[in-house]
């Protein structure tokens, strides 16, 4: 808008001065960025004077000056702007330096923006510029490294999988944890799309939308940034602004190409057929057993498998977008198409996806504009089972026994009722990858439509109606080749097929006013008020068939027999009000109130609404007199935040005592009770303080910035285990209190500013999450089962994701039995003697950064941290068994073992049916501290001669390598792992995850 | 003029949406505690989950009576079964659990008939025959449980902030409840069920028979099986001529059996099917020992096992129990037992040969299963052989390990099968989760756990 004011001015001013000034000469030149992209609409102007120009669509201009001007300045939002002196000069090129200060930059608040200067909340900015190189899927990735206090694990190296983000800690035990999504103003579905288990991994709902049609991202961490989205914001808010087109800028075109191959990280080191052999006998003759009466052959029959290359591949992934984007003074557009495809290393795991964008803003008048936002996604994921399901395919791979094969030998697949089939527990993972039909296809529908007003001056009105719309369709067929369609008796052995579809979606309308305005030049204030409705409603169905005419009909038409059908619906809606008011005096003083008052269906009549207010202060000492002097300090701004909000993320309905239908029994209809209810059941509440500070000198070379929290989270909603003897396992209340309590630390560097341009970007952050309360004295127990009742506890004092189990002790030389300890003295080994045996949180995380440029080239290093976290490598209590069965390959740690009195080892000996010695125990937890250089990118941008030649505007070639090197001390695949993907309580879990994947890409970027 | 068109259409916005609507959304398919008893026909409907109950209670019951005793061996990857199996049960077991747990919400649903059925409007012959089944199903759970767990916590209310803090009550106090629940409901069910499935007054006398037995109250044991037998107020049940008959859906000697449809999805769930268990997964097999007796036996009744020479492996005998197909009934209660129950309160009260003696009754179980009459031995001997019947006839059914315990012989068997057998596996833990979630049974874990 500036922007075209001043050409407006100079254009008239120009021309007067035309009639002034006879002798003149003509300037022509190009203006660039640093990857030597052309800039256009650069402002151009002849120093002191009021003769300007504006740079056309390729960079180029050409200016007509008086003969004795001296400085040319260049001036471009966003960049820094440069005088350059003419000497007699008739062409001049010149290079823009992206300004890191960024002072001046827009930042997305929430429903209004702010000038970075101004922010006095905890909010981090991500450019998706420096992502746009790597291999990512969903726009959650992206925030992975990039922010300090934003802690992002991919819980698997599947395409489309789920990824747990957390921003400050898990403020919750029992709701939700990941943030709020809100894209151009919609709050998006976020978790899975599948209904189906698919052995803890999910798939990815943020998956459907394409992160190259995104412009910014913003993450809220504070009170202060957050409070305005009220009882939805405990969590954090991730703001997503996409693509638009901008005034006055020529039609520009991009296209983007993608391709890469993927392989796997890492494999388990599991024995050789010879080894086992040998290890199984053992294992009999230590029970007391013969090896020869149970059929353990003495050697191998020459059949030694390697099962995980079985069912692994080398993958492609290849992506292809075109964009288009440009506008005149009235109309403004963004459009883009864009297709993936991202194979899968595990064999028939592919994920493919379709998204078209539409951003149109029109202005009709002076006061009047308006306008659409509309992404269209499409996708298919053609999913495989894994972690922990009876007939997965990567932990039927690590455990498989290697005397058995996957094909026969005429080539033949080998499937149920073929005598070398391995039935239970790992039945054939190859047929199991590359045998059922697991298809889950989502459309996602996003948009809106917005109208903007200026009543007076200054004073704005907005209103939105936007809708989110996600409707998923799983179409899965296990056929009589598999375990499931072919060979479980209780399926019948022919086939087995399942139809479910869900639809989510989200209606919301909403209408903002906004005002600002300034007070003889001191005060400035501005401030907005509105309200917002939102409509959810959740479809769902599902069908299952069985007795299948053969494997050549697949669909449920054709089944003999339709089992649990189903069909559900559910509402729930919020109804708010919110405002918020800023005021800044003389640039020096800066101040926020924010509220939001939200009504819930999902709580009881008594608690439907919240409040949730928030206050902020702001300093910029460096508008200070006392520091005005201190040249080299650009900015220095302290400030504080407290404020509260709320989460909301619970299921529907729980506060009322209900009954359901159950199972017909012998032909009779039931109804059961379902959920005891709590008429008191309220929100979650979260009280959040925040200081923090913003240092920027040398010019912008150094940045800082610096957070403290501390975060109570009260009335936690807390399912309270209640004894059975009740009729029930538990009861929902507001019974818990946890903390979380950290620091962040970004500091960004320009190292080198010549030719040879340099830029450090480091960030970490130390979160200590401490449950302070719960609802009785007693602990609560979550993850997989074990002798001393689960694999982890929630207890006071702890953080959550704290691993439980005996303490291990060692091997006792003398028998090479296990020696755990007996922490009740008792002389027994019961589920007493349970203990806190470590937790998944780290001790601090983060990213480190380095860009460089030089001349055409680029390049960029980007490593992953993150230290003292602890895994339990679950997959262990039967790959390491120490003998209690013996169907399952064991890892190559296993060769290890006590054999003999006096062997010191760590592993004990290996005993038949001996479960003593295999109790979950200290022996499963390992350190899962790693460093990962997770992204590493060369690219080349051709220089403007070479452009010109080829009427183009952009050219870029690129290589990346994502996951290439990893230091870490853990045994299992992959210390970034989550077997139980979105769980809070069960953090840190690796039951046979699939590891992440190493991607080798390269790329072209065109722009003409 | 402006502004009166943006004041209205905000106005009209904010109207668009009723609030009410938007924050009180109807449930779908749920109603709320107090709209679920309104008449009969929905207290029946109450009923027919305590029936599900019952259901879910089948598997477990053969856990804890057949993988407990000598009968069964664990095979699969399931730690909850391996530990039964191996004699090593944890506190957390997860069978301990389930079978816990199923108890008590059979009894939620039973005690809220109970409170809720004298505010609505019912026949007294309506409210009889409901609670009497109620009163029935909830004293089969708790006698399951009573010899499972040993002494049990006792609710009779619906009342979270009591039964969360009940005490176990002694084992003597388990069985007069269990005892009087009986009474309460004998002679007020009819005799033939309308729906096959149906608790009858011949499945009240059979249970009570069953419990007066494990009392060793051997006069009233004997009576009640007479009773079952000669149909005294119950329908004629007539012993199958084929014994593979007898272990099918509603045969004609059956009394009452768990009914499993299509509809109940076989699926891949494990927790509650035990086809799953014993023939999809084999988690679950029969030991070499139970294999060995059924062949020696020498009858027909090991058409319940099959053998598969290339599962042999390891700790597996390659043989399946092929009894429960995917959607097959489980037998709870049927005539034959009564036979065996008889013959034991006979054989007590010294009955030993004769027209209405132990010796009449096990040949007939003897004669229909093909295998030769038992003649001539001692009381001592007739005891032993009655429980050698009860192992052949009602294997797989969940009999077994109660069997031992109850008549003491399970220290003398088991050692024969395992080293591992002590005390302490006369009774499974109590689950650790309700130690630790109600301060009363704190200290009151079964000896040994």
């Amino acid at each position: 808008m500036n922007r075209i004011l001043l050409l407006l001015f100079l254009c008239t001013f120009a021309t007067l001065q035309l009639v002034a000034q006879v002798e003149e000469i003509t300037i022509t030149g190009t203006v660039t960025g640093e990857r030597g992209d052309a800039l256009p609409g650069v402002n151009i102007f002849i120093k002191n004077t009021t003769i300007g120009t504006i740079s056309e669509f390729d960079g180029k201009y050409s200016i007509s000056i008086p003969s004795d001007a001296q400085f040319i300045v260049f001036s471009y939002i966003g960049f820094l702007t440069i005088e350059e002196p003419i000497n007699n000069r008739n062409i001049i090129d010149v290079v823009l330096k992206e300004d890191t200060k960024q002072l001046e930059e827009i930042v997305v608040t929430g429903y209004s923006s702010q000038k970075k200067a101004d922010v006095i909340g905890s909010i981090s900015s991500i450019d998706p510029k420096v992502v746009q190189d790597m291999p990512i899927i969903g726009l959650d990735q992206a925030l992975q490294g990039q922010v300090s206090g934003v802690s992002v694990t991919q819980s698997s190296g599947t395409p489309g999988g789920g990824i747990m983000v957390r921003i400050r800690g898990n403020s919750s035990i029992s709701s939700a944890n990941q943030p709020l999504y809100i894209v151009d103003g919609i709050p998006i579905r976020d978790g899975g799309l599948s209904t189906r288990s698919f052995g803890g991994q999910n798939d990815n709902a943020l998956s459907t939308i394409n992160p190259n049609d995104i412009e910014s991202m913003e993450i809220l961490k504070d009170a202060s940034a957050k409070a305005i989205y009220g009882s939805r914001a405990a969590n954090g808010v991730v703001i997503i602004t996409t693509k638009r087109g901008k005034i006055d800028t020529p039609t520009t075109f991009d296209i983007d190409i993608q391709r890469g191959i993927i392989n796997p990280t890492n494999s388990v080191d599991v024995l050789d057929a010879s080894q086992l052999l040998q290890l199984q006998r053992e294992a009999l003759f230590n029970a007391g057993e013969d090896p020869n009466d149970a059929g353990i052959p003495g050697v191998t029959d020459g059949v030694n498998t390697n099962w995980q290359d079985e069912v692994m591949r080398q993958a492609i992934v290849q992506q292809y977008q075109l964009s288009t984007r440009g506008g005149s003074e009235k109309t403004q557009f963004y459009l883009s198409a864009a297709y993936r495809d991202e194979e899968g290393v595990m064999l028939n795991n592919k994920f493919s996806r379709a998204t078209f964008a539409t951003n149109i803003d029109h202005k009709a008048t002076n006061r009047l504009s308006f306008g659409l936002n509309l992404n269209l996604g499409r996708t298919k994921n053609n999913r495989v089972k894994g972690d922990n399901f009876l007939d997965g395919v990567y932990n039927a791979a690590i455990t498989s026994l290697p005397y058995y094969e996957p094909y026969d030998e005429n080539g033949k697949l080998i499937v149920p009722g073929d005598a070398g089939y391995a039935e239970i527990p790992n039945f054939n993972p190859v047929g199991q990858a590359i045998e059922p039909r697991f298809d889950t296809y989502a459309t996602k529908m996003l948009g809106g439509i917005y109208a903007k007003y200026e009543i007076i001056p200054n004073l704005f009105f907005i209103s939105k109606f936007n809708a989110d719309y996600t409707s998923t369709i799983e179409d899965q067929f296990e056929p009589t080749t598999t375990a499931i369609g072919g060979w479980l008796e209780s399926v019948q052995r022919q086939g087995y097929g399942v139809y479910s579809t869900t639809e989510y979606s989200t209606l919301l309308n909403n209408n903002v006013l906004t005002y600002s305005t300034s007070i003889g030049d001191v005060h400035d204030i501005s401030g907005l008020v509105g309200t917002e409705f939102i409509s959810r409603t959740y479809r769902s169905g599902s069908t299952t068939g069985i007795l299948f005419p053969s494997d050549d009909f697949t669909y449920l038409t054709s089944s003999g027999l339709i089992l649990d059908g189903s069909s559900y619906l559910d509402n729930s809606g919020l109804i708010s009000f919110f405002g918020e008011l800023n005021y800044k005096y003389k640039s020096k003083y800066l101040a926020k109130i924010s509220a939001r008052y939200d009504g819930s269906s999902r709580f009881g009549e008594d608690r439907k609404y919240g409040f949730f207010p928030a206050f902020s202060v702001g300093w910029r000492m460096t508008e200070e007199d006392f520091l005005s002097g201190i040249s080299w300090l650009d900015d220095l701004k302290l400030r504080a935040s407290y404020g509260l909000t709320g989460n909301e993320r619970i299921g529907n309905f729980q506060y009322l005592a209900t009954w359901g239908a159950t199972t017909a029994y012998n032909g009779v209809p039931g109804v059961g009770p379902a959920t005891l209810g709590n008429p008191n059941l309220g929100w979650e509440q979260n009280t959040e303080f925040d200081v923090g500070a913003d240092l920027a000198f040398l010019s912008g070379r150094i940045q800082f910035v610096f957070d403290y929290y501390y975060n109570v989270t009260n009335n936690l909603l807390l399912n309270e285990a209640l004894p059975y003897t009740t009729g029930f396992g538990s009861i929902l209340g507001n019974l818990g209190e946890v903390t979380n309590e950290g620091m962040e630390f970004t500091v960004t560097t320009v190292n080198i500013d010549k030719t040879l341009h340099w830029t450090t970007q480091f960030n970490i952050s130390a979160n200590r999450n401490i449950v302070q309360k719960l609802a009785t004295d007693e602990p609560q127990f979550s993850g997989y089962t074990t002798f001393t009742n689960s694999t982890h506890i929630v207890a006071t004092g702890k953080p959550l994701g704290t691993f439980w189990g005996l303490k291990y002790l060692g091997v006792d030389p003398g028998t090479g039995d296990a020696i755990y300890y007996d922490k009740n003295n008792d002389g027994k080994l019961t589920a007493n003697d349970g203990t806190y045996i470590g937790d998944a949180e780290p001790d601090f995380y983060g990213g480190f950064t380095n860009n460089l440029t030089y001349k055409g080239f680029d390049f960029s290093a980007f490593f992953q941290f993150s230290s003292g976290n602890q895994l339990i490598n679950f997959g262990n209590t039967t790959l390491l068994n120490s003998g209690e069965e013996i169907k399952n390959n064991q890892s190559i740690k296993a060769l290890e073992r006590w054999q003999k009195e006096g062997d010191i080892t760590s592993i004990p000996k290996y005993e038949f049916g001996n479960t003593e010695n295999n109790r979950f125990s200290s022996r499963f937890i390992e350190d899962a501290s790693y460093l990962r250089l997770k992204n590493v990118a060369l690219g080349y941008s051709f220089n403007q001669e070479i452009l010109a030649k080829l009427k183009m505007k952009k050219l870029r070639v690129y290589a990346s390598a994502t996951n290439i090197w990893t230091l870490t001390n853990y045994s299992g695949a992959d210390p970034e792992v989550n077997s139980l993907d979105g769980s809070t309580t069960a953090q840190g879990l690796d039951l046979y995850t699939f590891p992440q994947v190493k991607t080798i890409l390269v790329g072209i970027n065109i722009g003409f | 003029m402006k502004y009166k068109i943006i004041i209205s259409l905000m106005a009209l916005l904010l109207t668009t949406f009723s609030c009410s609507d938007l924050l009180t959304p109807t449930p779908v398919d749920l109603i709320t505690n107090d709209q679920v008893l309104k008449d009969a026909n929905s207290a029946r409907v109450v009923l027919t989950s305590a029936y599900r109950d019952l259901a879910n209670l089948g598997a477990p019951k053969i856990i804890a009576g057949d993988l407990t005793s000598d009968n069964l061996i664990h095979n699969g990857t399931f730690t909850q079964y391996r530990e039964i199996s191996n004699k090593d049960m944890s506190a957390s077991n997860g069978s301990a659990t389930a079978l816990w747990g199923v108890i008590y919400s059979m009894s939620y649903v039973v005690n809220f008939l109970y409170e809720g059925l004298p505010n609505i409007d019912i026949s007294q012959s309506d409210y009889d025959e409901i609670t009497a089944a109620a009163s029935f199903l909830r004293a089969y759970a708790y006698f399951v449980g009573a010899y499972t767990y040993g002494g049990l916590p006792i609710v009779t209310s619906t009342v979270v902030a009591d039964n969360r803090l009940v005490a176990r009550a002694s084992f003597e106090e388990t069985l007069d409840f269990i005892e009087s629940e009986l009474l309460y409901a004998l002679d007020k069910l009819p005799e033939e069920s309308f729906n096959s499935g149906d608790v009858t007054n011949g499945a009240v006398k059979a249970l009570l028979a069953r419990f007066y037995l494990y009392k060793q109250n051997w006069t009233e044991a004997e009576k009640y099986a007479t009773d079952v037998i000669e149909g005294n107020g119950t329908k004629a049940y007539i012993l199958e001529e084929k014994f593979e008959n007898a272990i099918t859906d509603f045969s004609t000697e059956s009394i009452l059996e768990i009914v499993y449809s299509a509809n109940d999805n076989p699926g891949t769930s494990t927790d509650f099917s035990i086809n799953n268990l014993f023939v999809g997964r084999r988690e679950i097999i029969p030991s070499t020992e139970m294999v060995l007796a059924l062949q020696n036996d020498g009858g027909s009744r090991n058409i319940m096992l099959e053998f598969d020479g290339k599962n042999v492996r390891g700790s597996d005998n390659g043989w399946t129990i092929v009894r429960y197909g995917p959607f097959e009934n489980i037998q709870l209660i049927r005539l034959a037992e009564m036979y065996l129950v008889r013959a034991e309160a006979r054989a007590q009260q010294d009955k030993i040969f004769g027209a209405t003696s132990a010796e009449a009754d096990i040949n007939v179980i003897r004669q229909r299963a093909g295998v030769p009459l038992i003649q001539g031995i001692s009381k001592n001997q007739m005891l032993s052989a009655i429980e050698n019947e009860r192992r052949m006839e009602l294997c797989f059914e969940g009999h077994r390990w109660f069997d031992l315990v109850r008549t003491g012989r399970d220290q003398q068997v088991m050692d024969e099968f395992t080293n591992n057998w002590t005390e302490k596996d006369r009774l499974w833990p109590v689950p650790l989760r309700e130690i630790s979630n109600n301060p009363s049974l704190k200290n009151a874990q079964n000896p040994g756990y």
